[in-house]
């Protein structure tokens, strides 16, 4: 194929034929809106609905008074299906401040708004905690709470002996904020049943725990549940499993006997979904004179919930990045008075990589070392943690062909020494970023007709990454048939289970499956393993109007039980350690800042990434998805952070013109590679994760060329002007 | 809490109706122009009107006239059509630039210049509702700002009961050039200068200007000055583009063979309302611009700053940018 596809949903999404969830409007149809806690933490003792009530067009009220009617989902990183096990609206208890403690159900959005804002609660407020360094939050060793073989510490040969012994030392703490993934798309769910059977459209990257979770918590047979997720209007985390607003959809459809719409609004979504948490890292890095790391010390304190414990994951990435013989990973988890944090694009990695990779350039400053050949000097083919080789490791690659790209030999290593006319100062910083590498089971489901239509269905979501185009693109180059005679259903559990799509592992573990049913088809046809084919022949060959095949694919390694975990409901993750070998995406950034002479102001004006995704499954997105995770590294190092009140608990800049992410005029020109080697063991497409990767190692690769320009190392996201003035 | 109460609607296409409106609507009616201050908070339930009388449909409200002597300009004209008038653009380029930097193309189409005048402060705690304390929401329950995260707030004009910054910068830019504001009431017209328009916090931080509520701006007048055409609107903010300024400077200068006979300095993002500079602009008087004189001039601006927690820079912040301004303006002095 010469041509890259372009993206197969483009032209609809323009014309806005591309039904989203909230979209659906079925005859009847009732809205909600919630009433949220104005406590930080405590009980509330009375609610009063008199005056919602009386709004005309209101037909229902929920309050905890209804709680009986509704379980826990479970916290899905406990085994269940919840963003959080906490369910509000199931009792008194107000554990953060923007908890739902009401749904009202009118007959127009606006009356359920208006009344929403006259339910009158009175309360008994506790003391709270809401940040890292607040009295009465609760520090826990990640390893002792967590069940053993989930999240460990890394613990390789003796970091502190071999960090004490080190000639050239670097210890240094580092601060990342909360930050909220505010995808475009609001959340909304639409609620409807027909006798016992409830079918629910939202945007989710999760179906299946939606489907499985909804049916726990309303006591209901799963068969009697369907989720559907065609399009999602961003993700990046956010939806990952089940929120707390569906199910007091479906509770509120299921008494009124009509479909309900429940939009979530902006400042509500940033109190009512998970977020990234807080955390902060102390990171020693121990070398050689010339820069040869002997050991690595990293520990980290991240921010979760009263309610549950969000894992921390920091560690799994740094103590890969490079071939470092001694190693110590150790994570604590703070519990403050928030909702549970959870997972958001490079969830881990991103403020990992922005502790690890300054650190990094510190120690090639402390040994005068040119950052990327530092860097080179110590990479590794070896899994330093399992001893097992990577599947694929191209970061060398990467380095140096950005270097080359971005001109990195022109630059002069003493910080302040690169100048405009003007006084402008000019700073060059570059930094790696590694992603595991991971796989899902996943059933694909593929259909072909003697019109010549081929219809996929595959488990995986559309959050505008573009897995719809990858699998166009995987069937066109197979079969060699034109683009839109291929139909993909994705994020439908009618068709197939619906896994978490999510850690980059979608098109990975998506596009595998797509390809075994292709194989499979050819076999049912009697056709070569490759080569174009004429379908309408073929199924005239063997006497039929069209054919339905299914493959099944796991991760290497994986039992078949996953696949049984997979229509249970359950996760089934895979990697980054498979059975011989590790897998990690890798990527390397160049940036060049600038920044004015008097007021300081920080802008980026150039970026070159090139990334180690394996093959690339589908040029268009790929570089689009890089492009994204870029802004998102602009975004993450010097606009975003959500801003915390200790006094009233919650987030208070929580809408979209005061949560500051990147606009136009911040995002430079950024120029994107790949490597494109096919990784021989993940799968058989050798196709890595790229989504997340793209962000790994953005924010320290400006944050190195801040100091660069300026002399001044930044340790605390978001660099703002204050920072730097 | 987003809400949406149902309040009343009118669209009269004269003012003597618009007035008389009000007048009739009862108490808490309010004039509606581009909404995008009032619906928004409307939405968010801090302002409340019982009724609204939309301006949009009164042609005489949209009158621009920049050829005489005195700049005309129609409180109801948009704010992107203001921004390209090609006379603000070539002899008064601050007032073109404090509306082409501010909100976002998609908000200046909607939103009118006099609306802009009397947009409310961002300040987190007035906007969010409960369970905040704030005397200009809710007067007498506290300032939940003043303990609380203040990083974008005012540093000059604050009082113990409301430190929240005027968030405009249109205003600012015309205060340094002595604006007029023509207003209707039942009464008749009225003219005011733009700087006895907006009042500081005091105790009353409810009591934002000078109007009665009943009283309509027509029109804004800019009068003939010397200082138009070497000016500029500095606006520096947390992104650099579609943001409030964190501190902002609108100055113009008349200069002669090398010295200053005439300077306008005025502030915004730090102060509780557009902020002029007299003493800074004093002292340019028959001296040179220099980096040396307009640091200092900058310095002068904020000698009367009062920090809060974590708004200490905007006060170096501030000072750099009047004197990065001033010295952006001397230079189209001499193009
Ligand atoms: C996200 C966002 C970002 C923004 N960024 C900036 C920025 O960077 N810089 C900036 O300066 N502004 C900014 N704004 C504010 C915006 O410019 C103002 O909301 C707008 O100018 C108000 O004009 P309007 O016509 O929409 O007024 P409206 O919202 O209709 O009215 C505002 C107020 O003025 C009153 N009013 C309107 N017209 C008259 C009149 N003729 N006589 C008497 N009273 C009247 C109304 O009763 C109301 O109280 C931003 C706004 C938003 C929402
Ligand atoms: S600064 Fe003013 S507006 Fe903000 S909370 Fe205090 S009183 Fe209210």
């Amino acid at each position: 194929m010469s041509q890259p596809l372009a993206r197969v949903d483009a032209f609809d999404k323009v014309m806005g034929a591309v039904q989203f969830g909230a979209d659906r409007v079925p005859p009847g149809l009732a809205h909600g809106a919630l009433a949220v806690a104005t406590i930080g933490r405590g009980r509330v003792v009375r609610i009063d609905t008199s005056a919602a009530e009386a709004v005309p067009g209101v037909r229902l009220v929920l309050t905890p008074r209804d709680g009986g009617e509704l379980a826990s989902a479970g916290f899905v990183m406990a085994g269940g299906h919840g963003f959080q096990s906490l369910q509000p609206l199931t009792d008194d208890h107000v554990a953060y401040r923007g908890q739902p403690i009401a749904l009202v159900v009118a007959d127009t959005p606006h009356a359920a708004a208006e009344a929403a804002a006259l339910v009158q609660a009175e309360y008994e407020a506790e003391p709270l905690s809401v940040d890292l360094d607040a009295d009465g939050v609760e520090v826990l060793d990640q390893a002792a709470v967590i069940p053993a073989g989930f999240f460990p510490d890394v613990d390789v040969g003796d970091a502190d002996a071999a960090f004490a012994r080190s000639p050239v030392r670097v210890d240094s703490v580092f601060d990342c904020p909360p930050q909220h993934a505010c995808p475009m798309e609001l959340m909304a769910a639409v609620a409807e049943w027909n006798g016992d059977t409830l079918t629910v459209h939202e945007a989710t990257q999760n179906a299946n725990a939606v489907r499985f979770g909804l049916a726990t918590q309303l006591g209901i047979d799963v068969e009697r549940v369907r989720v559907l997720s065609p399009y999602a209007g961003g993700g990046f985390g956010n939806r990952n499993s089940l929120q707390a607003h569906t199910c007091l959809a479906a509770v509120a459809a299921r008494r009124l006997g009509r479909p309900v719409k429940l939009v979530v609004p902006r400042s509500q979504m940033f109190h009512d979904a998970s977020f990234r948490p807080a955390s902060r890292h102390r990171v020693r890095l121990g070398a050689t004179v010339d820069g040869r790391l002997q050991a690595a010390i990293h520990e980290v304190d991240q921010q979760t919930s009263r309610h549950d414990l969000f894992p921390a994951n920091y560690v799994e990435m740094t103590s890969r990045l490079y071939g470092i013989p001694n190693f110590r990973g150790h994570q604590r988890l703070v519990r403050t008075d928030v909702q549970t944090p959870g997972y958001m694009r490079a969830p881990h990695e991103h403020p990992a990589a922005f502790a690890f990779e300054c650190a990094i350039d510190e120690l090639a400053y402390a040994t005068g070392r040119d950052p990327v050949d530092l860097r080179l000097a110590n990479d590794t083919g070896t899994d330093p943690v399992s001893g097992r080789p990577f599947s694929s490791r191209h970061l060398a690659a990467c380095l140096r062909r950005g270097a080359e790209r971005f001109g990195w030999a022109n630059r002069t290593l003493e910080p302040g020494s690169m100048r405009l006319a003007d006084g402008t100062l000019v700073g060059w910083g570059v930094a790696a970023g590694a992603y595991p590498g991971s796989a899902v089971p996943t059933v694909a489901r593929l259909r072909a007709d003697d019109d010549g239509t081929v219809s996929v269905q595959v488990g995986g979501h559309e959050m505008g990454q573009g897995i719809r185009t990858a699998i166009v693109e995987t069937v066109v180059r197979d079969l060699g048939v034109a683009a839109d005679s291929v139909r993909v259903d994705v994020g439908d559990t009618a068709a197939v289970p619906q896994h978490l799509t999510a850690g980059s592992w979608g098109t990975a573990s998506a596009l595998p499956a797509v390809h075994d049913a292709l194989q499979e088809l050819r076999r049912s046809l009697d056709l070569p393993p490759t080569g174009a084919v004429d379908l309408r022949a073929a199924l005239a060959a063997i006497g039929r109007a069209d054919i339905e095949v299914q493959a099944e694919t796991r991760a290497p390694g994986q039992p078949p039980e996953a696949i049984d975990r997979l229509r249970r409901g359950a996760m089934a993750i895979a990697g980054p350690e498979f059975p011989t070998f590790t897998a990690f995406s890798f990527v390397a950034h160049f940036v060049e800042v600038r920044v004015e002479p008097t007021i300081h102001r920080i802008h980026v004006s150039r970026v070159v990434s090139v990334v180690d995704c394996g093959r690339v499954a589908s040029p268009v997105t790929a570089a689009s998805q890089v492009g994204g995770g870029v802004i998102w590294g602009i975004g993450a190092c010097l606009r975003e952070g959500s801003e915390v009140d200790p006094r009233y608990g919650g987030f208070l800049n929580a809408d979209l013109a005061e949560y500051l992410i990147p606009v136009n005029a911040d995002v430079p020109r950024i120029e994107v590679d790949f490597v494109d080697e096919p990784d021989p063991h993940l799968n058989a497409l050798g196709v890595k994760g790229l989504g997340e990767v793209a962000m790994v190692g953005v924010a320290p690769a400006i944050a190195n060329a801040v100091f660069h320009a300026t002399g001044q190392r930044q340790r605390r996201l978001p660099i703002r002007l204050e920072n730097v003035l | 809490m987003l809400t949406t109460r149902p309040f009343t609607y009118a669209a009269p296409t004269t003012i003597a109706d618009a007035v008389a409106l009000i007048d009739t609507g009862g108490p808490g009616t309010k004039f509606l122009a581009g909404g995008t201050t009032l619906y928004d908070l409307m939405k968010l339930g801090v302002e409340t009107p019982a009724a609204v009388v939309d301006l949009g449909r009164i042609p005489e409200l949209a009158i621009v006239d920049t050829t005489g002597d005195q700049l005309v300009i129609g409180a109801g004209a948009r704010m992107c059509d203001v921004a390209e008038d090609p006379v603000l653009l070539h002899d008064y380029p601050a007032l073109a630039e404090s509306l082409s930097l501010a909100a976002s193309q998609q908000l200046r189409t909607m939103a009118t210049v006099g609306g802009n005048l009397l947009q409310r402060t961002r300040c987190a705690y007035f906007r969010a509702g409960a369970p905040f304390a704030c005397n200009k929401r809710d007067p007498g329950s506290g300032c939940a700002a003043r303990e609380g995260i203040d990083r974008v707030h005012a540093v000059l004009g604050v009082s113990d009961s409301c430190i929240a910054t005027y968030a405009g910068d249109w205003a600012v830019a015309l205060l340094a050039f002595d604006a007029l504001v023509d207003v209707v009431g039942p009464g008749g017209e009225r003219t005011l200068p733009v700087a006895d328009l907006h009042r500081e916090p005091g105790d009353t931080p409810q009591i934002e200007h000078t109007l009665a509520p009943n009283e309509l701006i027509v029109r804004i007048r800019v009068p003939p000055t010397d200082t138009g055409r070497a000016s500029t609107y500095l606006k520096i903010r947390d992104r650099e583009s579609y943001a409030f300024a964190l501190a902002s400077a609108a100055v113009g200068l008349a200069v002669d063979g090398d010295v200053v006979r005439n300077a306008r300095i005025a502030l915004g993002g730090v102060a509780t309302r557009p902020w002029r500079a007299r003493a800074a602009e004093e002292s340019l008087i028959d001296a040179p611009v220099t980096a040396d004189t307009a640091r200092r001039a900058g310095r002068i601006a904020f000698a009367d700053a009062r920090p809060g927690r974590h708004n200490g820079y905007k006060i170096e912040l501030g000072a750099r940018t009047v004197a990065n301004a001033l010295l952006i303006a001397a230079q189209r002095s001499v193009r």
